[in-house]
């Protein structure tokens, strides 16, 4: 490129920031930028902030547990691949103190313990923090041993064979693994001490754990291993799949952030498009200028190029710098679910913001920027000789190439931007169409008022001109119903998103759960607790039982290779009974068992087999259908299970045979009691089982949990106020997050009703110097203009709200997954909003053009 | 030819040396316009030499087709007929772009309507020319221009802030600033008052003469056209010579 056409490039970029149109075309720009990388950069801080977290509560980047301890040979290849291991073993236990005995979930840790995070621990001087386990000799305690053994700090506690003192009283562990699978009380112990216990034997339930931490390339490197350890039976946990059960929430929040900033980039090119209309009219005298000084049509492409490429570096470091910014704004926002030794922002975010600006400017601005190469040189000498506009059609497919190019790269997934895209083309189609029969409607029904005060007039008039340009009014019309369009859906999606949120926990959200009531108990619990509680599900009978075949072979071999580690194979599963469809559960596939009965004259025997052979009154001939049972649908998948498949479980001494009748859909993170397998009433009841309840129990009420304790000494209570408490936090910043993004897209919709007031600009002034000449006064012509603007929102609101209602319902049905509803009030505030929005702000812009003369008006069109 | 007017002798021009060498030659001009269903045409089989140092008149009523010979001699139009050569070159063979290029640093145009550009001040405005050409960047000179044009004052003034005269002072000091070897008039003095547009003219001329170069001025003024070396009025699409001393008498 020559000097001159660099040196011509810079100058006029120079000239022109002062122009209204390139001022429009830079803060959409810029937003388009720190829209894009603002989110860019967060997503990618929050993917790896998960990631930690994920590895937090699993205890490590990836958790594999057997029930015998694992080969040196594995242990070396684990790190050899380069991760840091630690060892843990699992087994419940009884401990004893003086003549008190109590079953407990033992925990026996190493020195390496924990790998990341914390626990919160009771070393005698109040709750401290402490990154490490109990020393040899040591253990650590629930705090609901002191009650149930009166257990101290500093005394001494039998486990097994040996004693260990009491030195700490545990209110968090570092990691939560375990959850709520094991409700005995925790007992924390130094691994140098197992061996004292005599605890581990051979045939004694034990669960051996490698707690393996380190980078992902080294957990991805053992992929193949991995696999086939599963298909040895070794359950494998892993941070690329075991995301924390906060989870549902938060991928809502980033899908919810992804379509917000691709909103923005999409407003901002609306924007872009409508500035480049102006700059282009207003350069096309500089370029004929330019040709007939000798400028060749390269040149002319190079200059201009030039100087919008030098627009576009300087938008996009600009907006770069706000999107960096703004992720640390957003970072501050979740500080405190976020571990705060996150890795530093990566560079790669920002090469996305420079492209993001390069391409919303080619695909928005580029073919109108070509019609400046096409000037004809003669124009200097005859005006009118503009060269013709692109095909709107041209415009649009580039635009919407770029963009679908833009949302592949943002979402990954080509089905995903196909389908937006060619649902945007056919959209805009429709659009146009309704669009102009809107326009027409109105202004119709504008020349149909009666005649008469000078507001009706004002509107005949303002509808006449807007009639006039009926083209340019209907651009400008898609432009502002996509704006208020985005505007609403992300208003729309934020409100609903919130909703459910809060839906999912409300205030009453059980923050204790109560186990072990026994069926004696149960009435004098009910009663002793109900004065006191605020919410409380129902009590659920739990009964446990281990899969022993599925369709008649071993587990294991029945189900896919991936799936044979899995939890519910390896462990008793806790059932239960219930005649009704429990609350929050929905049946998605079969049957629930209404009308089912259990057989009367066999339910004492005929769904069992004894452990010794079929029970005397039964035979092979006379055996009853299995019984009916719903399995939660997660489950099922999991382990290949459909409708029709038959269970046996290992119940007590007895092999109850059972078929799945129903699947149903429910929500682990709804601090109720959930089951993965119901079965009917009528099976169970002989069995020894337990209750289970959860119930809401106000800060102020907690005073009866001492009586209570004492009174069912049984029961165990499980306090799930900390962990609410964290997952309320993350909604609340998630919350905060997704409203710094729409104040974002706000921002960005306000630039096209500045760039596309900008461009009417000297159209208006045109018409306003005549309407002067005519005789119009001041007051007048504001409310035409008024007028005007206001028809233009009206209708552009009308239009989004149509617009907006069908693709909330589409996205939630098909990405952020909650039930479409209908919103009455968008249908008012839209089209109402809308019109005193662009009444207003285009009344306010053209504020000047009034105070112009009429001679002034009147020579700004035709000028450059 | 009948209707053509050929220039053989060397009458009241300077420098005879490189006389022989038109720096514009038509033969044979057409240009047709379509209007509605049928063809218009607007300039038939017209001749033209120009000599260096020439200036020529060409004068005409309103319509009859003078601008648009002004943009087919400049190269910004293609006849629709007709051989046209600027600088020796058959503008034939060059395709836009090639014309451009042809134009740039030795082609100046001044225009009925000035055609400043209203965002650049007076000074950036005299400096665009010199943009395109190789000898860009010379702020000095395009400051010299102004200052012989009268406006040294006004280098920072935006069109708007300029009367008439004094944006077509401006738009005289662009056409001359790059050195070009030929000048294209359309109508100067169009748009301004009588005592202004003959001020323009002085300058136009003075101008002209102290750079030798060649002028080609389109104009209705008779007056104004007498003071060329040539005058030619535009008739029915052909160039016949004539002169205005007879016509003003």
């Amino acid at each position: 490129m020559k000097a001159p056409t660099l040196r011509l490039a810079a100058r006029g970029l120079k000239r022109d920031l002062r122009a209204p149109d390139v001022r429009a075309l830079f803060i959409a720009l810029v937003l388009a930028v720190a829209a894009s990388t603002m989110i860019a950069f967060f997503l990618d801080r929050l993917d790896r902030g998960l990631e930690r977290q994920a590895g937090q509560m699993l205890g490590g980047d990836l958790v594999l547990e057997q029930s015998e301890p694992f080969s040196p040979e594995l242990r070396q290849a684990l790190i050899d691949a380069g991760l840091v291991l630690s060892d843990q073993v699992d087994l419940v236990s009884m401990i004893s103190r003086e003549d008190r005995f109590q079953s407990v979930s033992l925990k026996v840790v190493d020195d390496v313990y924990p790998h990341y995070g914390v626990s919160h621990v009771d070393l005698g001087e109040g709750v401290e923090e402490v990154a490490s386990g109990p020393a040899a000799g040591e253990a650590w305690i629930d705090p609901r041993l002191r009650e149930l053994v009166d257990l101290k700090l500093g005394d001494q506690v039998q486990i097994g064979q040996t004693e260990l003192r009491v030195s700490g009283i545990i209110e968090r562990e570092a990691d939560q693994s375990g959850g709520f699978s094991s409700f005995n009380p925790r007992v924390m112990m130094n691994i140098a001490d197992l061996e004292a216990t005599g605890l581990v034997q051979p045939g004694s339930r034990v669960e051996f754990e490698i707690l393996a931490a380190g980078p992902p390339e080294a957990v991805n490197r053992l992929d193949d291993r991995l696999a086939q350890l599963r298909r040895e039976g070794v359950e494998v946990r892993d941070v690329r799949q075991d995301r924390p059960q906060l989870g549902n929430a938060l991928e809502r929040a980033e899908s919810y952030l992804g379509i917000a900033g691709l909103a923005a980039v999409l407003l901002a090119g609306v924007a872009v498009a409508m500035a480049t209309r102006r700059y282009v009219e207003r350069h096309l005298d500089t370029a004929a200028l330019l040709r007939c000084f000798g400028a060749t049509q390269r040149q002319l492409v190079h200059i201009f190029t030039l100087q919008l490429a030098g627009l576009a570096l300087a938008a996009s470091l600009l907006g770069a710098l706000l999107g960096v910014l703004g992720q640390a704004l957003l970072l501050r926002l979740l500080s405190a679910f976020l571990p705060m030794s996150l890795p530093a922002p990566g560079i790669m975010p920002l090469w996305l913001g420079m492209l993001t600006a390069l391409a919303v400017l080619v695909g928005f601005a580029g073919p109108t920027l070509l019609r400046l190469k096409r000037v004809s040189a003669l124009k200097v000498l005859r005006r009118e000789l503009d060269p013709l506009p692109p095909s709107a059609w041209l415009v649009v497919s580039v635009a919407c190439g770029v963009f679908g190019g833009l949302l592949w790269l943002y979402s990954g997934s080509i089905t995903l931007a196909l389908g937006l895209l060619l649902g945007g083309i056919m959209v805009l189609s429709v659009l146009w169409g309704v669009g102009a029969a809107l326009l027409a409607l109105l202004l119709r029904g504008i020349q149909a008022l009666p005649k008469g005060g000078e507001w009706t007039q004002a509107l005949r008039l303002g509808g006449r001109q807007l009639a006039r340009r009926r083209q340019a009014g209907l651009g400008q019309l898609l432009a502002f119903s996509i704006t208020f369009f985005a505007m609403a859906m992300i208003v729309l999606v934020r409100g609903d998103l919130l909703t459910t949120w809060e839906a999912q926990l409300p205030a009453d959200t059980p923050n204790y759960f109560a186990i072990n009531i026994q069926p004696g108990e149960r009435e004098g619990f009910d009663a002793a607790i109900a004065d006191s509680v605020e919410a409380q599900s129902s009590l659920y009978p739990m009964v446990r039982g281990r899969i022993t075949a599925i369709n008649g072979q071993p587990p294991r071999e029945a189900v896919p290779e991936e799936a044979r580690g899995d939890n519910a194979l390896r462990r008793e599963l806790n059932l239960t009974w219930q005649a009704e469809v429990p609350e929050g559960n929905r049946v998605v596939a079969g049957e629930w068992f209404d009308g089912w009965q259990a057989d009367a004259t066999a339910s004492e025997t005929a769904y069992s087999q004894g452990g010794s052979g079929w029970t005397a009154a039964v035979d092979a001939e006379s055996q009853p259908p299995p019984v009916p049972v719903s399995m939660e649908d997660g489950l099922a998948q999991r382990l290949g299970l459909a409708l029709g498949d038959q269970l046996t479980f290992s119940i007590g001494s007895d092999e109850v045979r059972t078929k799945i009748t129903s699947l149903r859909d429910l929500n682990w993170d709804s601090f109720r009691p959930n089951f993965y397998v119901i079965f009917p009433p009528g099976v169970l009841e002989r069995y020894g089982h337990s209750y289970i309840t959860a119930f809401h129990l106000p800060k102020e009420e907690q005073g009866i949990l001492p009586e209570l304790v004492s009174e069912f000494p049984g029961v165990s209570l499980l306090n799930v106020d900390a962990i609410l408490g964290q997952v309320r936090d993350v909604l609340t910043q998630v919350t905060r997050a997704v409203e710094l993004v729409l104040g974002l897209v706000l921002l960005a919709g306000i630039s096209v009703l500045y760039a596309a007031l900008t461009a009417s600009r000297p159209v208006r002034a045109h018409e306003s110097g005549l309407l002067r000449v005519f005789g119009a006064g001041n007051r007048m012509i504001s409310r035409i203009q008024g007028a005007e603007f206001a028809l233009l929102g009206l209708a552009s609101g009308l239009l989004a709200a149509v617009l907006a209602e069908l693709a909330t319902a589409v996205l939630y049905m098909f990405l952020l997954d909650l039930p479409p509803r209908l919103h009455i009030e968008l249908w008012l505030v839209l089209p109402l909003g809308a019109a005193l929005l662009i009444g207003v702000i285009g009344h306010a812009l053209s504020y000047s053009l009034r105070r112009q003369a009429p001679a002034a008006s009147l020579g700004l069109l035709g000028e450059a | 030819m009948s209707n053509s007017f050929t220039r053989t002798s060397g009458t009241s021009v300077n420098d005879t040396s490189i006389l022989d060498t038109p720096i514009l030659h038509a033969e044979g001009l057409t240009k047709r316009v379509a209007s509605g269903e049928r063809q218009l045409t607007i300039l038939s089989e017209l001749d033209l030499t120009v000599l260096p140092g020439e200036s020529v008149a060409i004068l005409g009523r309103s319509g009859v087709g003078k601008s648009t010979l002004l943009g087919l001699l400049a190269g910004l139009d293609t006849p629709t007929a007709g051989e046209l050569s600027l600088f020796g070159q058959a503008l034939s063979e060059l395709d836009e772009d090639g014309r451009a290029m042809l134009r740039a640093g030795r082609v100046g145009f001044v225009f009925q309507n000035f055609q400043l550009l209203p965002s650049l001040s007076a000074l950036e405005n005299v400096l665009l020319p010199l943009e395109l050409s190789p000898r860009a960047g010379e702020e000095g000179t395009a400051k010299d221009w102004l200052n012989r044009v009268g406006l040294g004052e006004r280098v920072t003034h935006l069109p708007k802030q300029l009367s008439g005269g004094e944006q077509q002072r401006v738009a005289i000091a662009r056409a001359f600033v790059a050195n070009p070897e030929l000048v294209f008039a359309d109508e100067p003095t169009g748009n301004l008052d009588p005592h202004t547009g003959a001020t323009v003219i002085e300058l136009l001329f003075s101008l002209n003469q102290q750079e030798r170069t060649t002028l080609i001025l389109v104009t209705h003024d008779h007056a104004l056209a007498g003071r060329c070396d040539r005058c030619l009025r535009l008739e029915e699409g052909r160039l016949v010579e004539f002169d205005p001393s007879e016509v003003t008498a």
